[in-house]
C-alpha cells in the first residue's frame, strides 16, 4: 500500500511569497476571504514517493500543489494499478471530502503542497459563499485530469498520444528555451508515462525516438524534452 | 467414484463457459445493441480481449471449433486486415474507454499466422485500446506449426502464457484423430518456451478419444507430468457426428464406452493430483504456485469463454469470425462464416450476427452457476427469487434429487458440492438451468457429455 506522508504541517509565514498564487491558486479570492483561507491553510513538504492521498483511505482536505509533481493512480477491479494522471503546481486534489479516496496521489519528486481542511472551508462559506469554487477556479482538479486522460487514450496513433501528452505537460511545466522553443520537464519515470498512455514501454521509447527523428522533438533526455513552441507546431 | 454417481457421468451437460450458452443465442441482438454497450464502457473498466484465428493446416477429426483448413496464406492476410478493421471499429466506439488487461489468441490455430501478423494484430490493439507492460498475453499453439524462432519472438512480443494442444501422446490415438505429433516435438517446444522465460505453459489433453485405453492414457499422463507444464486442462471429447460432420471421420466403434470414459477421467485426476497439481474447478489443473492456483486458493477463480481463469475482467471483447463478446449483460457473437464477417466489415459494420441479452433471472442463474463451478458452492436465493414460482419449485425438486444422491449439501440457501463430486459440477449447475429441462429433448444432440 502507499505510505502516507508524515512530515508535520507548517503554517506558511506568508502566502504573499507563494509562487503559484499569481497564476492560479487563491487568485480569485477577495482580501477578506483570503485572510480567512490563509488561517485554515497549512503547507507541507512531501518526500519523493510519499502520498498525500491513499486510495481507500478517508480524505478531509483540499490539496493544492505548490511545488513538485504527483502521480495519480488507482487499483482497478482486476487488482492492477492504473496511472490516471499527474498533478503539477497549481493543480488540486481532494476536491471533496470522502470516507474513501478513489485514487492515490504520490510525489514524483520532493514536493510542497498547501492543504485546506474541508471543514474550515465550509465554515467560512457562510461568510464567503462559493469560496471553494473560486479557490479552485483556475487550477485543475482530478476531474479535469480524467477528461485529459480520456482525450489522450482516444488518440489512435502512439505518436499523437505521446506528443499530446508532452504538450499537456508543457502547459503546466514548460519554460521558454530560446526562440520558438519550449523546455518541458518530465518528472515522471518512462514506465509511468507508458502506463498512463496505454502503451508498452518499448512502444513509448520507439515513439519518442521517431518523434525526435521527425523533428517534432528537438531534444530528448531522461527527464526533459525540448519541443517547438505552440506557434511553431505543425 | 461412488457407484450411485455413475449415472451422472453419462449425463449430457453444457460446459457453461457462458450462461446462457451460445446455443441459445439468436438474432434478437443486433450490432447496434453491441455498439450501444461499447459506448457505455467506463474509462477504467478492465477488458479481456479474445482474438479468434479460424485457420488450421490440417483437419483434426475431433475438433468442434469454428475453423477451416487453409492452404493459401494470402487468405489469412485478408483475415488479418479484417481483424484490424474490426479492432478499429470497436476502438472508435470505445473512444479511449476501457483498459485491456489480457489478450488471448485462440483458434483454430493462432500460430497458423506468422509472428509478423500476430505482431500487427497486437499493435492494432495497443493503438486502439492501449496495452501496458503488465497486460497478460496468451496464445494457443499447434506444436506442428512452431517455426524456428517463433517461441522466442512471441516471448519478445510479450506473450507470457503459451498453451499447447497435446490431446494425447499415443500414436495410435493420434492416427485415429488425424493429429500426429511426436513426444520429441512437444518436448522441444516446451524447452524453447522455458529458455525464452515462459513460466506459464499449459497443455490441453482430451479423454474419450478413439483407441484410448487406460494404459495408453496413463502413458500420456506420465509424459505430460515429465514435461511439467504449469497448467493442464483435461477435456472430455464430445462425439457429436450428427452436428459436426468432420467427427464422422472418427470410427464410433473405437470410442471408449461410458465406463471407460469415467475411468480415464478419474485416472487423469488422480495422476495429476499425485504429481502435485491442484485441481481447478472440474477440468483444469495447475501447479500450486501458478496464477490460476493462487486465484483459486484466494477465491478469485472465474469462468469465461476460455474456461477457468484468473482474469477478473467482467467485460470480454471478442474479435474475429464467431468470436463472442460479453458486455454488461449482453452477449454478442460475430458472424461465423468468413464471407459474412468480411462483408460486414467491408461495409464498415460491426460483424455481430446474434446474441442474447440477459434477463434478471438469467443474470441470477449465471451468477449462481459461476459460483458453483468456480467455488463449489452458491447462494441460490437470488435465483429462486428471480424465476417463476413454478420454476423455483422445479429447481428445488432437481436439487433434492442431487442431495439424495449425495452430490450436494443444501442448507438454507447455500448449495455446496461434495468435494469428491466436483468433477460433476456441471450436473449440479444444470439443475439451476431452466433451458435444460423444458426442451431437453431438442437439445440433447448438441450438448457435450458431463465428463
Amino acid at each position: 500500500m502507499v505510505e502516507k506522508a508524515c512530515t508535520a504541517p507548517a503554517r506558511p509565514k506568508s502566502c504573499d511569497l507563494c509562487t503559484v498564487r499569481e497564476n492560479s491558486i487563491c487568485a480569485d479570492l477577495g482580501p477578506r476571504e483570503f485572510s480567512q483561507v490563509e488561517k485554515t491553510m497549512a503547507r507541507r513538504h512531501v518526500d519523493r514517493g510519499k502520498a498525500i492521498m491513499a486510495e481507500g483511505e478517508p480524505n478531509d482536505s483540499l490539496y493544492v500543489v505548490v511545488d513538485g509533481s504527483f502521480r495519480l493512480s488507482k487499483i482497478l477491479e482486476d487488482g492492477r494499478r492504473q496511472v490516471t494522471g499527474f498533478l503539477f503546481p497549481g493543480d488540486f486534489a481532494g476536491v471533496r471530502a470522502t470516507g474513501s479516496n478513489a485514487y492515490s496521489a504520490e510525489a514524483l519528486e520532493e514536493s510542497t503542497v498547501c492543504f485546506f481542511p474541508h471543514k474550515f472551508l465550509e465554515d467560512i462559506a457562510a461568510d464567503a459563499p462559493g469560496v471553494k469554487d473560486r479557490l479552485i477556479a483556475r487550477g485543475q482538479t482530478e476531474y479535469h485530469k480524467a477528461q485529459d486522460h480520456i482525450v489522450l487514450l482516444g488518440k489512435k496513433t502512439a505518436e499523437e498520444r505521446v506528443i499530446s501528452f508532452i504538450y499537456l505537460v508543457d502547459k503546466a511545466l514548460g519554460v521558454d528555451a530560446g526562440p520558438g522553443k519550449r523546455r518541458v520537464p518530465l518528472p515522471m519515470p518512462r514506465q509511468d508515462i507508458a502506463d498512463y498512455l496505454g502503451l508498452r514501454l518499448e512502444t513509448l521509447s520507439r515513439t519518442l525516438t521517431a518523434l525526435k527523428r521527425e523533428g517534432r522533438l528537438d531534444e530528448l533526455s531522461r527527464h526533459e524534452v525540448i519541443v517547438p513552441a505552440a506557434s511553431e507546431r505543425t | 467414484m461412488k457407484n450411485e454417481w455413475r449415472k451422472y457421468l453419462a449425463a449430457r451437460a453444457p460446459r457453461y463457459t457462458s450462461y446462457p450458452s451460445a446455443l441459445h443465442f439468436d438474432r434478437s441482438v443486433s450490432r447496434e445493441d453491441y455498439a450501444d454497450r461499447l459506448s457505455a464502457v467506463e474509462l477504467y473498466e478492465p477488458l479481456s480481449l479474445y482474438v479468434h484465428v479460424p485457420f488450421c493446416k490440417k483437419l483434426c477429426w475431433y475438433c468442434g471449433c469454428n475453423m477451416r483448413v487453409e492452404n493459401d496464406y494470402g487468405r489469412a492476410l485478408r483475415y488479418v486486415c479484417a481483424l484490424a478493421k474490426e479492432i478499429s471499429l470497436v476502438g472508435r466506439r470505445l473512444g479511449g474507454a476501457g483498459r485491456p488487461r489480457s489478450v488471448h489468441f485462440g483458434g483454430g490455430t493462432p500460430n497458423y499466422l506468422l509472428v509478423d501478423e500476430i505482431a500487427d494484430i497486437l499493435q492494432a490493439i495497443e493503438l486502439e485500446f492501449g496495452l501496458t507492460d503488465d497486460s497478460n498475453l496468451a496464445i494457443e499453439l499447434d506444436p506442428r506449426l512452431i517455426r524456428d524462432d517463433d517461441i522466442s519472438r512471441l516471448a519478445t512480443l510479450g506473450f507470457q502464457r503459451m498453451s499447447l494442444g497435446v490431446q494425447d501422446f499415443d500414436r495410435e490415438v493420434q492416427l485415429a484423430i488425424n493429429r500426429v505429433q511426436s513426444f520429441e516435438m512437444i518436448e522441444s517446444a516446451v524447452g524453447e518456451m522455458r529458455r525464452a522465460g515462459i513460466n506459464d505453459i499449459s497443455f490441453d489433453l482430451l479423454y474419450g478419444l478413439p483407441k484410448q485405453t487406460l494404459a495408453s492414457f496413463r502413458d500420456s499422463l506420465e509424459k505430460t507430468i515429465a514435461l511439467a507444464p504449469d497448467r493442464v486442462s483435461i477435456f472430455g471429447y464430445a462425439h457429436l457426428p450428427a452436428a459436426l460432420p468432420r467427427q464422422r471421420l472418427i470410427d464410433s466403434d473405437s470410442l471408449p464406452g461410458a465406463d471407460l470414459r469415467a475411468d480415464l477421467a478419474e485416472q487423469a485426476d488422480e495422476a495429476l493430483i499425485a504429481a502435485g497439481y491442484r485441481r481447478i474447478g472440474f477440468d483444469h489443473y495447475a501447479k500450486p504456485d501458478n496464477a490460476l492456483a493462487v486465484a483459486d486458493r484466494e477465491g478469485r477463480l472465474r469462468r469465461n469463454f476460455q474456461g477457468f481463469t484468473d482474469d477478473l475482467a467482467l467485460t470480454t471483447l471478442g474479435f474475429g469470425a464467431s468470436a463472442i463478446s460479453s458486455v454488461n449483460g449482453l452477449y454478442a457473437q460475430n458472424e461465423k462464416s468468413l464471407t459474412g464477417y468480411y462483408d460486414d466489415l467491408a461495409a464498415g459494420l460491426l460483424p455481430v450476427a446474434r446474441g442474447v441479452e440477459l434477463t434478471a433471472a438469467e443474470t441470477a442463474i449465471a451468477g449462481a452457476i459461476q459460483d458453483l463451478l468456480c467455488k463449489g458452492s452458491a447462494n441460490i436465493a437470488p435465483v429462486l427469487a428471480a424465476v417463476s414460482t413454478e420454476e423455483a419449485g422445479q429447481i428445488c425438486i432437481r436439487l433434492e434429487a442431487l442431495e439424495a444422491d449425495g452430490l450436494i449439501y443444501w442448507g438454507g440457501n447455500v448449495v455446496q458440492i461434495d468435494a469428491a463430486a466436483r468433477p460433476l459440477s456441471r450436473c449440479v449447475a444444470m439443475a439451476l438451468d431452466p433451458y435444460e429441462f423444458p426442451r431437453k429433448s431438442d437439445l440433447k444432440a448438441s450438448l457435450a457429455r458431463a465428463v
